[in-house]
C-alpha cells in the first residue's frame, strides 16, 4: 500500500501477516505488520485463536470440577493455576490450610515457576538461534516433568491441588528428588549464563529491544516478571503474603531497563531464587495433613469413609453437590509465573460457581505488543514477542 | 502401461519398498502447535526424548516443506480455516496426526466455539489420545504412520494416476469429437439452408421477371 | 541489572488493617461525592456500587486523587444474573477491579449495574488503555455496550457468531461455524491512520475463494 507519511513523504508500505501458525508465535498469536524494508511501521495484533471457553465450562460443574479446566490456562506450569483458583475458593470459604499443604504448594509452586521460566527463556533461545540454550534448560524441565509424573500421575496437566489441600500425600524419596532438580538448575543456569552473559549476537538481538517504561507498563496493567523488568519491584508473594510466603528468606529481582534481555534474565534470576525457597521449605516440610478435617470441603479418605456414616454421607455430599461456597463475590489474586492470575467468583450458594473470571496476566502484555514492536526490525519482534512469554491458554481462555 | 502396473510384479514391488523406505524414514513434521500438546510435543523434540531417532529430523514451519501434518491441540472455530487452507497448501503426499484429545475429538471442551475434532475439516491417519499424550505415545503413533506409509504402494498410486489421466484424456477426446460432429452438423445444415435459400431468392427472381 | 535506577517506590507489604484503614477512608468520600454504596455480597474484599453516570468521575478520583493512585486497571469483568437466586435487580453487571501498584492494600473492585434494556456503560478506554480489549471482550461475551469506545469489535469469538456466548440464556453447545479466515487489513490501516499516515492506495484484498467455505461440514 502506498502512504503519505506524518513528515510528508510518499512510502510503500508491504502488509504482512505473522501467525497464528507461525513458528515464533509459540500457541497462536497473530499480528499484521506494515513494513517498511525491514522495519515495522505498524502493527495491530489478534487473539482469541485458542478461545475454548473456559468461563462457560466453569459454569457447568461444581467447584472441583473447575481444577482440571485451570490446568489448561497456563500449560507450562498448570499446578500453580490449580492453587491460585484454589486459594480462592479457600478465602472465600474461609478456611486456612495445614501447614504441611502450605509448605508443599510452596515448593510445587516454585517447582513450576522454575519450569515455566525455563520454558519461556529456552523458546526465546531457540528463536534467536541458540539450539544450546534451549536443550540445557529443558534438561532440568524434564527432571521437574519426573518428579510431577511420581507426585500426580501426570507430566502436564496435573490437577494436583484441590480445594482445602491436595490430591495426595508425596511419595517416598520426594525430597531428594527436589533437591536433585535444584542442583541441576543451578547447573543449568550457570552453563545457560555462560552461553548468554557474554554472546555479542544475544546481547546485541536482545539488550534495547522490545523496551517500555514503568510507567507505561503500568498502564497497560503489567505485572509479574515483565513489570519487574522495568524496575518496578512488584510481587504479590512479598506484598500481600500468602503460604507464608513472607517468612522465607529471598528477593524480588528487578531489571532496569524493561527490554527483552531484562525480562529473560529476571526470569532466570527468579528462578534461582525459587532455588533458595524451595531449599529452606523442604527443612520446614513435617508430616502432617495435608487436608482440611471438614468432610464438607474434602472427602473424606477410604479408611473413614468405610467405617463410620459420616464420613460415607459427607463424600457423596461433596462429590455430587459439590462444595456449598458461601453465597457473594470476590476477586483474588496470585502470583504465577506470568504475573497476577486473578479469579473472580460469584457465587449463589448451591454447589456450582455462578461466575469464574480469569484475570490472565498475558493479556495485558500482548495487548501492547503493537507499541513495543513499531519501530524496530521485524526479526526484533520475534524476540519481543517469545520474552513476553505469552500463553495462548491463558491469553484466549 | 496400465496393463502392466495393474499386477505388483518384481519391478513394481521393489520400486515401492524404496520409495516408501524413503518416505517413512525421513518425514518432516509441521507442528500446528496451538495448545497444551504443543508443549508436549517440544518435550519430543528435545534431548531426552528425541523425536530424531525416528528420522523426524527437521521440524518445519512452513507446509510447503513438510509430510506430516501434526495437529497439536485444540482447534476453535476462529482457527478451523486456517487449519484446512495449511492441509491445502501442503504438497503430496501427505499425512495427518491428531494430537491429543482436543484435536480428535475436542477433548472435554465441549463448547460453543470449540471444534468437536480435526476430522470435521480435514482427513486424520493416526489418532492419538491423552490430554496431553505422552511423548511416548507420540512415538507410537509416528511408528503407525510408518506402518501405514510402508503398506502405500507408490507405483500402484502412479498406475491409478495414469490411468486416470488417459480416462480423462478419453473422455475429453470423446467429447471433442462429439463437439466436432455435432458442429459440422450444424455446419452443414447452415450451408444446406443457406443454398435453400438461394434456390428460393433464384425462383422468386425468375418468376418475377418471366411475370410481365 | 544490578543498578535500579528506574525503580518507582519501595512496595509496602499489605495486611488486613491496611486494607480496612483504606476502606475506612476512601468510602466516605466515595459515598458522599459519587453516591456510591458499599457492595455486602463482597465479605471478603472491598467492592462498591456506582451509577453507571459516576463511573469515569469515580475512577478518576481513585487514579489521580494524591492520596490513593489506584494506578493499575486488573480486570474487566462481566457478570450476567439471569435465574440469580433471590435477585431482583437489573439483569447484568460489570465489574471494575483495581489495585495500586505502591500500596498493596489499596484494591478496589467497582460494580456497575446494568439493566438489559439499557445496556450501556461509559468506556474507561481513555483513563486506562488495557480497558480497550477487556471492554471489548466484555461487550463480545455479554453484549454489554461501551460508549464511545474507539473499536468495538469482538475479541475473542470469530466475526461471523451470532448472539453472546456468556449470557446465561446462551446454550453452552451451541455451535458457529466460521467460513473463511478474518481478515485484519482494515485494523491496520485504521492503525497506519492513528499514527498520522494517509493512505493513497490500498493493496488489493484477496477476495477468499469459494472453494474455502466450511459448507456443508457440521455434523448436525
Amino acid at each position: 500500500m502506498i502512504v503519505l507519511a506524518p513528515n510528508g513523504e510518499q512510502q510503500s508500505l508491504m502488509p504482512l501477516n505473522v501467525g497464528p501458525s507461525h513458528g515464533a508465535t509459540h500457541g497462536c498469536l497473530r499480528y499484521m505488520t506494515a513494513l517498511d524494508g525491514e522495519n515495522i511501521v505498524a502493527s495491530v495484533g489478534e487473539i482469541g485463536y485458542l478461545h475454548r471457553g473456559f468461563e462457560k465450562m466453569a459454569e457447568q460443574g461444581t467447584w472441583q470440577q473447575v481444577i482440571p479446566y485451570t490446568d489448561r490456562l497456563n500449560y507450562c506450569s498448570a499446578l500453580m493455576n490449580n492453587f491460585a483458583y484454589c486459594r480462592a475458593v479457600e478465602q472465600m470459604l474461609g478456611i486456612d490450610l495445614p501447614e504441611r499443604a502450605k509448605v508443599l504448594r510452596v515448593i510445587i509452586n516454585e517447582l513450576s515457576r522454575i519450569a515455566d521460566h525455563f520454558i519461556c527463556v529456552a523458546a526465546a533461545a531457540q528463536d534467536l538461534g541458540s539450539t544450546t540454550g534451549f536443550f540445557y534448560l529443558f534438561d532440568s524441565r524434564e527432571m521437574i516433568m519426573v518428579i510431577w509424573e511420581k507426585l500426580t500421575g501426570a507430566r502436564l496437566t496435573n490437577s494436583y491441588g484441590r480445594i482445602g489441600g491436595l490430591y495426595r500425600d508425596t511419595y517416598t524419596g520426594f525430597e531428594e528428588d527436589v533437591l536433585a532438580v535444584c542442583r541441576q538448575v543451578d547447573k543449568n543456569l550457570h552453563d545457560v549464563h555462560a552461553c548468554f552473559d557474554r554472546n555479542r549476537i544475544f546481547l546485541d538481538r536482545t539488550t534495547g529491544v522490545g523496551k517500555i517504561s514503568a510507567e507505561r507498563a503500568i498502564q497497560w496493567g503489567w505485572t509479574g516478571p515483565c513489570l519487574r523488568a522495568t524496575g518496578v519491584a512488584s510481587d504479590l508473594r512479598k506484598d500481600e503474603p500468602y503460604f507464608d510466603y513472607e517468612t522465607y528468606d529471598w528477593d524480588v529481582t528487578v531489571g532496569s531497563e524493561g527490554d527483552v534481555f531484562d525480562r529473560l534474565m529476571v526470569r532466570l534470576a527468579e528462578a534461582e531464587e525459587s532455588c533458595k525457597i524451595i531449599k529452606q521449605a523442604l527443612k520446614r516440610l513435617q508430616p502432617g495433613p495435608i487436608n482440611v478435617d471438614d468432610p464438607r470441603i474434602r472427602v473424606p479418605d477410604h479408611a473413614h469413609t468405610y467405617q463410620d456414616m459420616e464420613s460415607l454421607i459427607g463424600r457423596f455430599k461433596t462429590v455430587y453437590e459439590g462444595i456449598h461456597v458461601p453465597a457473594g463475590e470476590y476477586y483474588s489474586g496470585s502470583e504465577v509465573a506470568n504475573g497476577e492470575l486473578g479469579f473472580t467468583l460469584v457465587s449463589d450458594g448451591s454447589g456450582k460457581p455462578w461466575r469464574v473470571k480469569v484475570r490472565p496476566p498475558c493479556l495485558t502484555q500482548f495487548a501492547v505488543f503493537h507499541e513495543l514492536v513499531e519501530g524496530v526490525l521485524l526479526a526484533d519482534s520475534m524476540a519481543t514477542l517469545s520474552s513476553l512469554n505469552i500463553i495462548a491458554g491463558e491469553l484466549d481462555r | 502401461m496400465d496393463t502392466q502396473a495393474k499386477e505388483a510384479g518384481i519391478f513394481t514391488s521393489t520400486v515401492d519398498f524404496v520409495v516408501n523406505w524413503g518416505r517413512k524414514n525421513s518425514l518432516w513434521p509441521f507442528p500446528y502447535g496451538t495448545a497444551c500438546c504443543a508443549i508436549e510435543f517440544m518435550s519430543t523434540e528435545s534431548s531426552r526424548y528425541d523425536l530424531s531417532r525416528m528420522g523426524s529430523e527437521y521440524v518445519r514451519f512452513t507446509p510447503r516443506q513438510s509430510d506430516v501434518l501434526v495437529v497439536s491441540g485444540t482447534i476453535t472455530y476462529k482457527q478451523a480455516p486456517i487449519l484446512k487452507r495449511i492441509y491445502e497448501q501442503m504438497a503430496e503426499p501427505k499425512w495427518v496426526i491428531s494430537m491429543g484429545a482436543c484435536a480428535c475429538s475436542g477433548g472435554f471442551y465441549d463448547c460453543y466455539c470449540t471444534v468437536p475434532g480435526i476430522d470435521h475439516i480435514i482427513p486424520v491417519d493416526v489418532y492419538i489420545g491423552g490430554c496431553p499424550p505422552r511423548p511416548e505415545s507420540f512415538f507410537d503413533a509416528m511408528f503407525d504412520l510408518q506402518n501405514k506409509i510402508a503398506d502405500e504402494s507408490y507405483m500402484k498410486e502412479r498406475a491409478e494416476r495414469v490411468r486416470d489421466q488417459l480416462e480423462a484424456i478419453q473422455l475429453k477426446t470423446a467429447e471433442c469429437k462429439e463437439e466436432l460432429i455435432s458442429c459440422s452438423h450444424a455446419k452443414v445444415d447452415e450451408l444446406k439452408g443457406k443454398a435453400e435459400g438461394l434456390k428460393r431468392d433464384m425462383i422468386k427472381k425468375a418468376t418475377f421477371w418471366k411475370e410481365p | 541489572m544490578s543498578h535500579c535506577e528506574n525503580r518507582v517506590e519501595t512496595p509496602v507489604v499489605a495486611t488486613a488493617e491496611a486494607r480496612q484503614e483504606f476502606a475506612e477512608k476512601v468510602l466516605p468520600i466515595l459515598e458522599s461525592r459519587f453516591g456510591a454504596v458499599r457492595d455486602e455480597d463482597d465479605q471478603w474484599g472491598f467492592t462498591v456500587v456506582v451509577d453507571g453516570a459516576q463511573l469515569r468521575n469515580v475512577v478518576l478520583f481513585l487514579r489521580d486523587g494524591h492520596e490513593y493512585r489506584v494506578n493499575m486497571l486488573l480486570d474487566v469483568v462481566g457478570v450476567d444474573y439471569l435465574g440469580f437466586k433471590d435477585y431482583t435487580g437489573p439483569r447484568f453487571a460489570v465489574e471494575y477491579a483495581l489495585k495500586s501498584v505502591y500500596n498493596p492494600s489499596r484494591r478496589i473492585r467497582i460494580k456497575v449495574r446494568v439493566s438489559e434494556t439499557d445496556c450501556k456503560v461509559p468506556t474507561i478506554s481513555d483513563l486506562f488503555p488495557i480497558a480497550n480489549w477487556q471492554e471489548r471482550e466484555v461487550w463480545d461475551q455479554y453484549g454489554i455496550v461501551f460508549e464511545n469506545h474507539p473499536d468495538l469489535r469482538r475479541l475473542l469469538n470469530h466475526a461471523e457468531f451470532q448472539g453472546h456466548p456468556l449470557r446465561k440464556d446462551y446454550p453452552a453447545h451451541k455451535r458457529q461455524w466460521l467460513s473463511t479466515n478474518d481478515f485484519l487489513l482494515p485494523e491496520l490501516e485504521a492503525r497506519l491512520e492513528a499514527k498520522g499516515y494517509k493512505i493513497i492506495s490500498r493493496s488489493k484484498e484477496v477476495v477468499p475463494d469459494a472453494e474455502e467455505y466450511l459448507t456443508g461440514s457440521i455434523k448436525q
